[in-house]
């Protein structure tokens, strides 16, 4: 193995570093005033593998130090030695509660870097697609924001409504997370036919469930008490350690990025931005719930205006066969399509198996793509050398930005508002290690 | 980011705040109109001359040398006309010396070859700043030695703290040391780990496990495929 070797590097003796079997030394290490307190990476508030070092002064957090990397499986890495089709099935295994928004970062890059648009139906419809998701995200949010505060009927309530998304997810994709649906060029198959009427099904469905959720939590004091000034970080602060999305909006920026500098067709949507000046748990609470409403409203607008037509751009070295959908029958292929390969035409075979086998090229270049991912900022920097596969793509993960603001959010604050702040943040693991 | 402030300090009472001076409006767009491509390069070229540019796909990048990336940085962020107060991004990109070559793979029917040649190799540090409240972004790129000791660059913490995860990333997974950062541990892989995994010298797989009857893989460099395809 011709790994480089390094000899690891000395640590600066004020540091205090707990790795399981030193424990005593650190311990003797801390003055009397002061304890030092590890907080997971199993602990069952700190969504996933997150592990935070606590210093507490008594109760009182005078530091947090989160410690990250537990879930890493080097997605950047792996994604360099695949074709650029094979990419949205690796980054939509980082932010599993939000995977559309990696696959649409993705796909926007590669076709940034292509110079292509995909066309309008596919368009619009991983905007229909994607705003479900958002809502899905947030559900997701409360339900394990008030588990994490013993609200065990917020849990349910909030994952029950998000099955019937994955539902809508799953009769599209096949897949009820981890889709791989949208594809460089479009998206992988048609909508269904009854894809609209399950929309609307929906969106009847989502308001009164919201309406139990905001009666079950707005006037309940232990909630109320828990979220309302915990937590405070403003503007500037968010700005200084690049905290984006609903963190960012609940201290009165209203930024977002599908308004700001809008992209894959969202320049075409009648949307707020909800911000609130409250900069605390509760503002992103408030920030979130209205959130909801503007992307149901996004989705009636794009249900109005999805067109007919092409879900995957014509260019045939670009295309992925996409008609192979999975029939009513359980038959795999599209009869027409085999067809057309195996007896018409040599060319379409010979273009198919190379399309498969190998994947198209991408003309060299570097693009950066950020999109509004309901954690903030989700960026991919895209770097091309012309082949067939990515020769670098790194991701701007919104929750492993967002999560360096966690020290200042928590300092002298109780060590139980560091988990309605964790909670705040909506740190998920998978995007935080990548 | 706590490792900031001294272990010594009084419990702070409040969050350690960024330089006041720079605080941003907090609507977008309420200082100006953004900048365009040639207005940021203008203005950029008159303070440091030998800054190169390039614009693909619309977005426009300034190339400058290590020792100009702070300056740089902090002008960004404190001209009025430009206002990034966002550090959005900061990623490496590792371009090794010698012969890159991506070999032909048996087992995948045969992915078409790719040679890249270079004199000297460099990691490419990624900048991508934001403004907020003029709405427009661009990229710094700095290309510094892959070589491990040479490997080094001035850190930007002190201006954007959000650069504190973003360096230890760079530093994980490239080896770029940067100076003057607080804590430059790392971040993502474990910390006896040895090597910068995302530099191209770096192979994938070459991990011992312990399942599947416990044969150790080698990396891709040194696999026969063939032998794996049977």
């Amino acid at each position: 193995m011709s790994v480089p070797t390094q000899p690891p590097t000395p640590r600066p003796d004020d540091e205090l570093w707990v790795e399981g079997a030193d424990w005593e030394s650190v311990v003797d290490a801390v003055d009397d005033e002061r304890l030092t307190v590890n907080m997971g990476p199993q602990h069952p508030s700190t969504h996933g593998v997150l592990r935070l070092l606590l210093e507490l002064d008594g109760e009182i957090v005078e530091k947090l130090q989160p410690l990250i990397g537990y879930l890493h499986t080097g997605i950047e890495k792996n994604a360099e030695y695949r074709a650029w089709h094979q990419g949205p099935t690796f980054f939509t295994r980082m932010d599993y509660v939000a995977p559309l928004y990696n696959e649409h970062a993705f796909c926007l890059a590669v076709e940034k870097l292509l110079d292509i648009r995909v066309p309008e139906r596919a368009e619009v419809a991983r905007i229909i697609l994607l705003e479900f998701n958002r809502i899905a995200s947030h559900l997701i949010w409360l339900a394990t924001g008030g588990m994490e505060l013993g609200a065990t009927t917020v849990m349910t309530m909030g994952f029950g409504l998000r099955e019937h998304i994955l539902d809508l997810f799953e009769s599209q994709s096949g897949l009820r997370m981890n889709h791989a649906f949208f594809r460089p060029g479009g998206i992988a198959n048609d909508l269904t036919d009854d894809f609209e009427a399950r929309c609307e099904a929906l969106l009847e469905m989502i308001p009164p469930k919201m309406r139990d959720f905001e009666d079950l939590l707005r006037r309940n004091p232990i909630f109320n008490d828990r979220l309302r000034d915990v937590g405070y970080i403003d503007a500037d602060t968010c700005l200084a350690y690049g905290v984006t999305g609903p963190i960012l909006r609940a201290a009165g920026v209203p930024w977002d990025l599908r308004k700001t500098q809008p992209y894959g067709g969202y320049e075409r949507y009648d949307f707020e931005v909800p911000t609130s000046d409250l900069a605390d748990c509760w503002g992103r609470f408030e920030v979130r719930v209205a959130e909801i409403d503007q992307s149901m409203r996004i989705i009636r607008q794009a249900l109005d205006q999805l067109p007919a037509g092409r879900v995957m751009v014509e260019d045939k070295h670009i295309a992925w066969p996409s008609q192979q959908s999975l029939g009513a029958d359980g038959v795999g292929n599209d009869p027409e399509y085999i067809r057309h390969i195996m007896g018409e035409s040599m060319e379409a075979l010979i273009n198919h198996f190379k399309l498969v086998t190998q994947g198209f090229t991408v003309p060299p270049g570097q693009v950066y793509l950020p999109v509004e991912s309901p954690r903030g900022e989700l960026g991919y920097a895209v770097t091309s050398t012309g082949t067939n596969k990515p020769y670098r793509v790194h991701v701007r993960e919104p929750s492993f930005v967002n999560l360096q603001a966690a020290d200042v959010m928590s300092r002298g604050g109780s060590v139980s508002d560091v988990i309605v702040i964790v909670a705040s943040l909506d740190p998920i693991m998978g995007g935080v290690d990548r | 980011m706590s490792d900031q402030s001294p272990a010594a300090e009084p419990l702070a009472e409040t969050p350690a705040q960024p330089d006041p001076a720079h605080a941003p409006a907090t609507i977008a767009g309420t200082v100006g109109p953004p900048l365009s491509h040639e207005a940021l390069t203008l203005a950029v070229l008159e303070r440091f001359p030998n800054v190169r540019t390039h614009v693909h796909r619309g977005e426009l990048t300034f190339f400058v040398a290590p020792e100009q990336v702070v300056d740089l940085l902090t002008f960004c962020r404190d001209a009025d006309e430009f206002d990034c107060a966002l550090l959005s991004d900061l990623s490496g990109v590792h371009f090794p010396a010698g012969e890159h070559v991506i070999e032909r793979q048996v087992s995948t029917t045969g992915w078409p070859e790719h040679r890249v040649s270079r004199d000297v190799g460099v990691v490419e540090v990624l900048y991508v700043l934001r403004s907020i409240t003029r709405n427009h972004w661009f990229r710094v790129s700095v290309a510094v030695s892959d070589v491990e000791g040479e490997s080094r660059l001035p850190t930007v913490t002190h201006l954007f703290p959000t650069a504190n995860f973003h360096e230890r990333e760079v530093f994980d997974m490239f080896g770029v040391v940067f100076d003057g950062h607080p804590n430059l541990e790392r971040i993502l892989m474990p910390e006896d780990w040895l090597g910068h995994p995302h530099r191209k010298d770096y192979p994938l797989g070459g991990v011992d496990i312990t399942y599947k009857n416990d044969k150790f893989i080698p990396s891709p460099h040194e696999r026969d495929l063939r032998e794996i395809v049977e």
